[in-house]
């Protein structure tokens, strides 16, 4: 039997920051890393965060053409009042809701990207979520994008918390089979229980079961995974709750689980521990029916939430180094449906968000008077393009190799 | 997992490997041989894609077989086959039922499990009266009594998993519930009944015609509310169900196109359910009274579908290339034809049971009995039940264990009696509720169960669960064992089949020995078999 411990005999050097042995295949990546042509700058420490909108969030209600009469038409009901939208800039105005984004937008915060999709588009929720996750409508790349964008973050000096998601499993795409993504949504319930109080590694049931799993050789079924998962957990609850001791949020987070979760990404970076990419989702964009009050609902979390943890940022010095983007699987129809909603669309927006932005909207705006496939949004803008902008321009990496193929960066962030 | 071994290249990322083919089984030899060729260790440790194979700590491996013919040996222990399928389709089994089952051949087993209808449940059944749960009334009532509704649905649920004598019969309605989806709280906590409903349909169809299971889910009102076909009118066709119904319960993406679902969606219009009564709450009641009254509406509302002539549209619809005045039960009956259902179906219980990514051959063996037996499940199942890919060292602890499985292989395995009255908050945090399926597209399943969160929220609910207040629970399966040795070979044999590597047995055992109080050593060695690798998988 050839267990793990085995394989790294061969001197890669390891951190073992809880009490199992780092998997071999990161150091493989990290090896790699450094002996392909290209090397991550290290001097490079900024951080993505990803806020996924699920449900297909209505790219038209959130930046709303609210004078455009094709607009005014089409949604009798669901059509945001004029006298209600928050201006910005060419006739397009902020869902009202999103009061907090305006005011970013004010301070040249925010940039917005309109008319982003892909050729072809696909209508169905999981389909076109796991083209925007695999970064590829043709789906021939491996893992997620930021899967393999992490790669190449990846050093010798494994950070626990490179990549970071708030929820319970580690979100597509940030998949590959290389690098463990800690997911984490209640801190209290972050760590191994003894008569269910949290206790030290070191404890001694806790340190046998941990044994348990560095000694599972990894060629037995779902060896790799069963370990680095549990190495991952281990060595980033350890680190997290050192971190809650000393984080205090600047502001009050509103009292959603949105704005929860972006606080423990902000109690991440505020403490410094490696958080290259991290990842949050907002749920319930499916407004089939009963579009006002629910997106209405919708937007003010997600202007909550994204409000708040940038005022934490600045207020930890940390804004600089943070840019949030986020994005969504599809837009909506055009024309509400008769049950107060829209059905599944086509091009959507997205928002881009930080001191880094340069202020904007971005990507041509679509025609509402040359919809496509029975009544919606053509892509003007492809999500590669947004993918390349913060692959290249923030995180530092070349995006060529990681995408499939060149696409040229958008201007909401300095070249 | 067939295929040759890529070379190894140094630019990992780029490779062309899937996570399943990475982490799973040979192949994550294969991915250890690369890695160690990129480091440059190859010589050292002798790695190369012919010379290892998936090892199951525990069970040796065939020193001359090849990785692929180890995976397709069959697991040779009698008791080793019985609580494999024991574990697959009946939630797991006890010591008396693995032994009962090792006597018996896989036609034998299989049909035990499958002709259910004539083993007597009523010992559940006398257990879920004496429970009395709250499966009706929303609220907790005026005198705030009554226990809360979606917790004693699941009470109720996890209660017939772990103690029904026709476990098959449970297991497949949570394949239906997993597969044919809706969400409690998307169709709002005061219709929470008609889940209930719901759930009792898909035990009505357990191993049913898919034909009838896919006309009856169609009209069940929970399903009508949450997928927007009460809504869909001749002017307005709602597109939601006729598109999920295509794509995730039944064809597959990829099979129709969008004038496909648009014309169905027609089909479908004029589809509804019964109102709730219309009493009105007395003038002048407080709040509570008016809420309380409004609950007890909704206890008693027992939707039934019904057609509503002047929402219907009565045109002529194309559907996959049929044209006809079609209604939403004619659109099913199309589809029910289509080759891309019956691999669709086929698929998905394959891997419910056996493991994913059937080859073609063995999809082609199911879909044969498919046809053949006109879409019975039951004739499904007893085919990948009896089948040599169920019984093969591939299947062998080759999917990951759900939260569910795992909490009623807990009971079962341990023969605990538990009330269920304290398994929610602790069952949490590893992610899965019943009658909340994260979206309609059911629970991902697979490795996307395994996360550092879901690993904690594992552990931990073993450590909750087998405690109360601050005591260890009786554990009666391990009561008997005297020595540690024994008490840790016991907890193994039952909950992993006693396939674990002797560092393991021995790290868990030289534990367990240190610990003096009887009961406390029992819960022990629980916790420490049921937070281990081997247990995490089914």
């Amino acid at each position: 039997m050839i267990s793990r411990r085995d394989f790294v005999k061969g001197g890669v050097a390891l951190v073992s920051i809880g009490t199992t042995a780092q998997s071999l295949l990161k150091g493989a990546v990290a090896f790699a890393a450094q002996n392909s042509a290209y090397v991550a700058d290290p001097n490079n420490k900024r951080t993505l965060i990803i806020v996924q909108l699920a449900g297909g969030n209505d790219g038209i209600n959130t930046l709303v053409p609210a004078s455009d009469p094709v607009y005014r038409s089409s949604r009798k009901t669901i059509g945001l009042p004029e006298d209600q939208v928050l201006p910005l800039a060419e006739g397009f105005s902020l869902h009202p809701a999103l009061t907090g984004l305006k005011g970013l937008w004010d301070d040249g915060k925010l940039a917005v990207v309109r008319g982003v999709g892909y050729p072809n588009q696909n209508y169905s929720h999981f389909k076109s979520s796991a083209i925007w996750q695999a970064g590829d409508p043709e789906m021939n790349l491996d893992n997620g994008w930021l899967g393999r964008t992490l790669e190449q973050l990846e050093s010798q000096q494994h950070d626990p918390f490179l990549g970071f998601n708030v929820g319970n499993s580690t979100p597509d795409e940030m998949r590959t089979p290389k690098i463990a993504i800690p997911s984490v949504t209640d801190e209290a319930d972050y760590g191994v229980k003894v008569a269910g109080k949290l206790v030290p590694t070191t404890e001694a049931r806790t340190a046998t079961m941990l044994k348990l799993y560095e000694q599972y050789p990894s060629n037995s079924p779902y060896g790799v995974l069963l370990e680095t998962t549990a190495d991952s957990a281990v060595s980033s609850s350890k680190m997290l709750q050192d971190a809650a001791k000393t984080y205090k949020p600047a502001v009050e987070y509103p009292q959603t689980s949105f704005a929860a979760g972006l606080s423990l990404l902000a109690e991440a970076i505020t403490s410094d521990l490696g958080v290259r990419v991290g990842h949050a989702t907002l749920g319930g964009f499916d407004t089939h029916n009963n579009e006002l009050a629910e997106h209405q609902e919708r937007m003010e979390t997600l202007d909550g939430g994204l409000t708040a943890f940038y005022q934490d940022l600045q207020a930890h010095g940390k804004a600089d180094d943070v840019v949030v983007l986020t994005w969504s699987e599809f837009g909506r129809r055009v024309a509400e449906n008769a049950n107060g909603g829209t059905d599944h669309g086509a091009a959507s927006v997205c928002f881009a968000l930080g001191n880094g932005v340069q202020k904007g909207l971005y990507g041509d705006a679509p025609d509402l008077a040359a919809l496509i496939d029975n009544g919606n949004v053509p892509y003007t803008t492809d999500f590669r393009r947004v993918y390349a902008t913060v692959i290249e321009r923030w995180l530092g990496v070349p995006s060529e190799a990681l995408l499939g193929q060149r696409w040229d960066p958008l201007g909401f962030l300095a070249a | 997992m067939d295929e040759p071994l890529p070379e190894p290249r140094p630019g990992l990322f780029q490779r062309k490997t899937t996570r399943r083919a990475l982490l799973g089984g040979a192949a994550a030899v294969a991915a250890g041989g690369t890695a160690v060729a990129v480091l440059g260790l190859a010589a050292e440790t002798g790695a190369d894609s012919g010379s290892h194979k998936a090892i199951i700590p525990g069970i040796s491996a065939d020193p001359t077989a090849t990785a692929a013919e180890e995976l397709a040996r069959p697991i040779e222990d009698p008791r080793t086959r019985a609580a494999h399928l024991l574990r697959r389709a009946a939630w797991g089994g006890t010591k008396a039922q693995i032994d009962e089952f090792a006597a018996l051949s896989r036609e034998e087993a299989a049909d035990r499990l499958l002709n259910f209808e004539a083993i007597d449940n009523s010992a559940l059944n006398a257990r879920v009266t004496a429970a009395n749960f709250n499966l009706t009334t929303p609220g907790r009532g005026l005198d705030k009594k009554r226990p809360p509704q979606t917790r004693d649905m699941q009470r109720w649920w996890l209660t017939r998993m772990s103690y029904s004598a026709r476990p098959l019969e449970e297991r497949m309605t949570y394949i239906w519930h997993g597969l044919l989806t809706t969400q409690l709280s998307q169709i709002g906590v005061q219709r929470a009944k008609l889940m209930v409903t719901q759930n009792e349909l898909f035990r009505a169809h357990a191993l049913a015609k898919y034909d009838d299971l896919l006309q009856a889910v169609s009209k069940d009102p929970a399903m009508m509310i949450y997928l927007n076909t009460i809504e869909s009118t001749k002017a307005h066709p709602n597109e939601n169900y006729p598109r999920e119904v295509m794509e995730l319960f039944s064809m597959g993406e990829g099979n129709y196109t969008e004038e496909d679902i648009r014309e169905s969606a027609r089909a479908f219009t004029g589809w509804r359910i019964t109102p709730p009564g219309r009493e009105k709450p007395p003038e002048g009641i407080s709040e509570a009274e008016r809420r309380e009254f409004l609950d007890q509406l909704y206890g008693a509302y027992d939707p039934k579908w019904r057609f509503s002539a002047a929402d219907h549209d009565n045109g002529q619809k194309t559907f996959l290339g049929k044209t006809g005045n079609f209604d939403g039960a004619d659109i099913v009956a199309i589809i029910m034809e289509q080759p891309a259902t019956a691999r669709f179906i086929c698929r998905r219980l394959f891997k419910e049971f056996a493991y994913a990514d059937p080859t073609d051959e063995t999809l082609g063996k199911l879909v044969d009995v498919w046809n053949s037996s006109q879409h019975d499940t039951k004739a499904v199942v007893r085919a990948i039940l009896t089948g040599d890919e169920f019984y093969s060292m591939r299947a062998y602890r080759g999917r990951v264990r759900s939260p569910i499985e795992f909490i009623a292989g807990t009971v079962r395995g341990l023969e605990l009696e538990t009330d269920f009255l304290q398994f929610e908050q602790p069952a949490q945090a590893m992610d899965q509720r019943l009658f909340e399926p994260p979206n309609v597209a059911g629970w991902p399943g697979g490795e996307a169960w395994l996360s550092s969160g879901t690993f904690f929220g594992r552990v931990n609910f073993a450590d909750a669960f087998l405690r109360k207040g601050n005591k260890p629970i009786p554990v009666p399966a391990l009561a008997a064992y005297t020595s540690p040795d024994d008490l840790v070979q016991g907890a193994l044999d039952r909950l992993v089949d006693g396939n674990v590597s002797d560092e393991a047995r021995a790290a868990i055992t030289s534990h367990v020995a240190a610990v003096s109080n009887p009961q406390e050593r029992a819960v022990t060695a629980a916790y420490l078999v049921l937070s281990s690798p081997e247990f995490q998988l089914l």
